[in-house]
């Protein structure tokens, strides 16, 4: 299989679940071997975030200390990285929350932090891992919208795995479409003629959106019932 | 008033004080055998007098040595063990059984062996309370680190975090709440190897003390030493339950 991920670029890919996606992103950032082939980036592995689909904060760490963390990691000084946390807890409106223990934030609230601490890092990349999936409606409309601003603003490139059909359409420049696995692979690219800067939201409104909603879901279904028939 | 949870310690205060008072009322009334069941009185005398003639301060210091020292021991060996047993396979294979069957059997039988082997002295009470609280915390800390939540371990490296990150911001903080949640077991069984220790071999010591008052048939002495050692570990627990929950101040939403 062979994707790529253009500077500044949204891409998502979507397929059916046991598809690889996870596998893949766990590739990218070297989590996981690949069984065969190779990743390659033109950025350094440091400048690759990674916003897993649980937050994944440290519990005993405040949310200053969780962001401030990869920063100390990478040797900047602890009072220096203190101060820079507070600086992107302020952006993602999490100010005051400094001193908050991830038990005693919300579901939102500990998403935002997650972010907080993979953009202080100021990577060329983030990968999501379904990172929406678990919030409630609105709080994920209003994450979204800040990822995607934030996103647009720093021009970082983002791949994001995820089956919802509608948040790979309104979020990315480029979808592709994986298939059924084992041996997954992608089957499709798909431009999203959609312009930025972007509202996620509205977005879903654009002319483009319904057409390329419904091919989306044409293949992705056709995707699903191969395997059912093969099966 | 009656039924507010605000007011559960007075009203578990007034039922212990009626039962005191019936307690007492029988035993003047003839209707307990002051040989097996002293009156709270006598109890309370036999308490005053333990500490105002300065007696008990010994055999106190002797429990307190042996269950603080075999407490601190214990742990100490017992999170080293877990953590080198979870890290090296090789060393769990070796190690695992050998707890296992320590776990499993009552541990304090061990106590006429260390009397043999440390005689008896401080150090065959040390030994008990020990190997009591060793095995406990080796199994909370080995079990425990097998079960690190890997989401947090791959948190951690994908932020750029080294080996010694992982240990100092992952392994050491688990490692610190699961022994803090045993801690207060850990004090109980302290205690518990201290004072059979004491019973069966001792100069000095609560247990001693216990086992002297056995053998004088003297009840009053025997319920003003349960009495005493009850509250000792309580004001112990008292600290420990202070201590957990700063420590693990994160865990409280």
């Amino acid at each position: 299989m062979s994707l790529a991920v253009g500077d500044g670029r949204f891409v998502s890919l979507v397929g059916p679940s046991g598809s690889g996606k996870s596998s893949l992103l766990r590739a990218v950032i070297g989590l996981q071997q690949p069984l065969s082939g190779t990743v390659e980036t033109n950025v350094a592995p440091a400048q690759v975030g990674i916003l897993f689909q649980d937050d994944a904060l440290l519990p005993w760490k405040t949310s200053r200390d969780n962001v401030a963390l990869g920063l100390t990691f990478n040797g900047m000084e602890r009072s220096k990285a203190l101060a820079e946390a507070e600086a992107w807890l302020d952006r993602l409106d999490l100010a005051g929350f400094g001193d908050r223990f991830p038990r005693q934030l919300s579901g939102g609230q500990r998403k935002r932090v997650a972010l907080a601490q993979v953009l202080a890092m100021r990577p060329k990349l983030i990968l999501m891992d379904e990172p929406f999936a678990s919030l409630d409606a609105i709080v994920r409309a209003r994450v979204v919208k800040d990822v995607v601003a934030l996103v647009e603003h720093e021009s970082i490139s983002v791949l994001l795995v995820t089956h919802d059909l509608e948040e790979a359409i309104s979020l990315s420049d480029e979808v592709y479409l994986l298939s059924q696995g084992p041996r997954a692979r992608i089957t499709q690219r798909y431009p999203v003629p959609i312009p930025r800067p972007r509202d996620p939201v509205d977005s879903r409104t654009h002319p483009a959106f319904a057409p390329l909603y419904a091919k989306l879901w044409a293949d992705l279904s056709r995707e699903v019932d191969h395997r059912a028939e093969a099966a | 008033m009656l039924l507010d949870p605000r007011y559960t310690w007075v009203r578990q205060l007034a039922a212990f004080t009626v039962l005191l008072a019936i307690w007492e009322l029988a035993g003047r009334a003839g209707m307990l055998n002051p040989m097996y069941v002293p009156n709270p009185s006598r109890i309370g005398a036999a308490l005053i007098e333990l500490f105002s003639d300065g007696r008990i301060w010994p055999h106190l210091d002797a429990t307190f040595s042996a269950a603080l020292g075999g407490l601190a021991l214990g742990i100490a060996v017992g999170i080293l063990l877990g953590v080198v047993a979870a890290l090296v396979p090789f060393i769990a294979e070796l190690l695992e059984p050998v707890m296992t069957v320590l776990n499993a059997i009552p541990r304090v039988i061990l106590a006429p062996l260390f009397v043999i082997w440390l005689g008896i002295g401080l150090a065959s009470k040390v030994a008990l309370s020990f190997i009591l609280v060793a095995v406990l915390i080796f199994f909370t800390v080995f079990t425990g680190i097998r079960q690190v939540d890997r989401r947090l371990v791959e948190r951690v490296i994908t932020l750029g975090g080294d080996r010694w990150a992982l240990v100092r911001h992952v392994y050491l903080p688990s490692v610190t709440a699961w022994v803090l949640s045993n801690l207060k077991i850990a004090v109980g069984f302290a205690f518990t190897g201290a004072c059979v220790g004491e019973f069966v071999a001792a100069t000095r010591g609560l247990g001693y003390l216990l086992s002297f008052a056995q053998s004088t048939y003297n009840a009053a002495l025997m319920f003003a030493l349960i009495l005493l050692i009850l509250v000792v570990v309580l004001v112990i627990f008292g600290v420990a339950e202070r201590l957990e929950k700063y420590l693990l101040r994160w865990n409280r939403v």
